[in-house]
C-alpha cells in the first residue's frame, strides 16, 4: 500500500520505547464524541452521540452507528472518515468467510480481522493509525458480546465499556450502575443515562444513536421516534 | 527521524501531532478559505440551487473559461471551492466514477453515492503520505430518485454530510450563520424562493450587490432532474426580483 517512496514506517519507536503515532490516534479518539455500549445477558446495546456541526445539517443524511453483518453491529469515536474505510473493509471480510463457510462470521473472528487490518497500518509504509476506536456488539452462537478496538489494534471484550470525550465519567457511572444479570431493556435505559451525564443541551431522538441486538440476532438501529419512547421512559 | 513532536513531520504529511491533530488536513481548510471565495448551497422543497462568485483576476482572461461549477453527468453537479487545479482533478475523476457507475450498474449514480465516494478519496489522501489532502470543498447537487433534491458538501477531511443549506470557503461562518436564521423554521422553499435565497445570502454576507456576471449559479430541479447553469439573462432575472423585493 502507498507509494514506494514511502516504504518506510511513519510510525516508529521513540526512544524510551512508545509508539507516539498510536497514543496520538488515541489522543484523536479521546477528543471524539462521547460513545458506550452495555452487554446485558439477552442482547447488547451500543449508542453514541449524535452532534452535527449546524442545524443546516440533514441529520437523516448521517448514521454513526452502521452494521457489519446481519448480527454485527458498530459504533466509533474519533475520526468518522477513518471509520468509513474499517466499516467497508469489515463487511467485505464477512462477505469472504461467508463465502468460504457458508456460515455467518462469528464475532470473535471479525473483530479479530478489524484489528489486524488496523494494526497493519500502524506499522505498514506511507500509512498513519486509524484515528477511531470501535465497539463491536454481536450476537452470534457463543452469546451476546461487546467488543472494544483501538488504533493500536489490541482488542478487549467488555461487559459495558466507553469512548470519547466523556470517558472517565461514563465509565465510573458504568462501573455503579451495571449488574451481571441486566436485561436488554435496562441496559437501554442505562446508555441513555450515561450518556446524558455528560450531554451539554437538551437530549433528544436527534442527536442521539442507538443499535441494539437481541436473542432474535439482528442488529438494528433504532429510529429517532423509537429513541424518543426510550427517552420518555427514563424521564 | 527523531520523535518527540513527530519530529516536525507532522506539519508536513498527514501524520498525526501531540494532539492527535492532522495538521496537513487543517491547512488544507485553510487554502479553501485562502482562495478568497464564498460558495452556497440551498435545498428546497423541489429544487437545489448552488451559488459562487466569479472572479476573474485579469481582464485579459477569457471569462467563459473561468468556472468552478461543473456537470459531473447529466444529473449531477459539483460546487467547487477552493484550489482550482486540485477542483479539476477532483471533476474529471468524479466524472469517471458517474460514468462508470453507469455503465456497471445501469442505472445514474446517486447523489449520496457519489458523495461518500469523494469523501472517501479524500479520506485516503488524509491517511496515505504519499498524496496530500485536495484544497477543496465540493457541493454535490441532484434529485435523488426516492429521497428528492439532495445538497451535499464534501470536505478535504473526508466528511460528508448532506444539508438543507450550506456554504464554504472565505465567508463560511458568517453565510452559514445567515442561513441558519432562514432555515430555521424548515421553510419549503420554492424553485424561484430556493435560488433567491442563495443569491441574498450570498450578496448579505459579502455586503455587495452583484451583476449578473460576477457570479455562477447552477440548479437542479425535480421537474426534469437536469442540472443546469443559468445563464446571465436567468440570472438577472433573479436579481431583479430580489432588488424589487427588498
Amino acid at each position: 500500500m502507498g507509494d514506494s517512496q514511502y516504504s518506510f514506517s511513519l510510525t516508529t519507536f521513540s526512544p524510551s520505547g512508545k509508539l507516539v503515532q498510536i497514543e496520538h490516534a488515541l489522543t484523536a479518539v479521546g477528543s471524539g464524541q462521547t460513545s458506550l455500549g452495555i452487554k446485558a445477558v439477552n442482547g447488547v446495546v451500543i449508542a453514541t452521540e449524535k452532534k452535527l456541526p449546524s442545524i443546516l445539517v440533514d441529520e437523516t443524511s448521517v448514521q454513526k452507528i452502521q452494521s457489519l453483518t446481519p448480527n454485527i453491529g458498530v459504533v466509533y469515536s474519533g475520526m468518522g472518515p477513518d471509520s468509513r474505510v474499517l466499516v467497508r473493509k469489515s463487511r467485505k471480510q464477512a462477505e469472504q468467510y461467508y463465502r468460504l463457510y457458508k456460515e455467518p462470521i462469528p464475532v470473535t473472528q471479525l473483530v479479530r480481522e478489524t484489528a489486524t487490518v488496523m494494526q497493519e497500518f500502524t506499522q505498514s509504509g506511507g500509512v498513519r493509525p486509524f484515528g477511531v476506536s470501535l465497539l463491536v456488539a454481536g450476537y452470534d452462537d457463543k452469546g451476546p458480546q461487546l467488543y472494544q478496538v483501538d488504533p493500536s489494534g489490541s482488542y478487549f471484550s467488555w461487559k459495558a465499556s466507553a469512548m470519547g470525550k466523556n470517558v472517565s465519567n461514563a465509565k465510573a457511572f458504568l462501573e455503579k450502575r451495571y449488574t451481571e444479570d441486566m436485561e436488554l431493556d435496562d441496559a437501554v435505559h442505562t446508555a441513555i443515562l450515561t450518556l446524558k451525564e455528560g450531554f451539554e443541551g437538551q437530549i433528544s431522538g436527534k442527536n442521539i444513536e442507538i443499535g441494539v441486538i437481541d436473542s432474535k440476532r439482528i442488529f438494528k438501529v433504532l429510529s429517532p421516534s423509537e429513541v424518543e419512547d426510550y427517552l420518555q421512559e427514563v424521564e | 527521524m527523531s520523535r518527540g513532536s513527530g519530529g516536525g513531520y507532522d506539519r508536513h504529511i498527514t501524520i498525526f501531532s501531540p494532539e492527535g491533530r492532522l495538521y496537513q488536513v487543517e491547512y488544507a481548510f485553510k487554502a479553501v478559505k485562502a482562495a478568497g471565495v464564498t460558495s452556497i448551497g440551498v435545498r428546497g422543497k423541489d429544487s437545489v440551487c448552488v451559488v459562487t462568485q466569479k472572479k476573474v483576476p485579469d481582464k485579459l482572461l477569457d471569462q467563459t473559461s473561468v468556472t468552478l461549477l461543473f456537470p459531473i453527468t447529466k444529473y449531477l453537479g459539483l460546487l467547487a471551492t477552493g484550489i482550482t487545479a486540485d477542483a479539476r482533478t477532483l471533476v474529471q475523476q468524479a466524472r469517471n466514477e458517474a460514468a462508470e457507475f453507469r455503465f456497471r450498474y445501469g442505472y445514474e449514480m446517486p447523489v449520496d453515492v457519489l458523495a461518500r465516494w469523494i469523501a472517501d478519496k479524500s479520506q485516503v489522501y488524509t491517511q496515505h503520505a504519499y498524496m496530500r489532502p485536495l484544497g477543496v470543498v465540493a457541493m454535490i447537487l441532484g434529485i435523488d430518485e426516492e429521497k428528492g433534491p439532495q445538497l451535499f458538501k464534501c470536505d478535504p477531511a473526508g466528511h460528508f454530510f448532506g444539508h438543507k443549506a450550506t456554504s464554504a470557503g472565505g465567508k463560511e461562518q458568517e453565510a452559514i450563520n445567515f442561513l441558519e436564521k432562514k432555515m430555521k423554521n424548515d421553510p419549503k422553499f420554492t424553485y424561484d424562493e430556493t435560488v433567491q435565497t442563495a443569491i441574498s445570502a450570498l450578496q448579505s454576507v459579502l455586503q455587495e450587490d452583484f451583476k449578473a456576471s460576477e457570479i455562477e449559479v447552477g440548479v437542479v430541479r425535480e421537474e426534469d432532474k437536469l442540472f443546469k447553469v443559468l445563464s446571465t439573462d436567468e440570472i438577472d432575472e433573479h436579481l431583479t426580483a430580489i432588488s424589487e423585493r427588498d
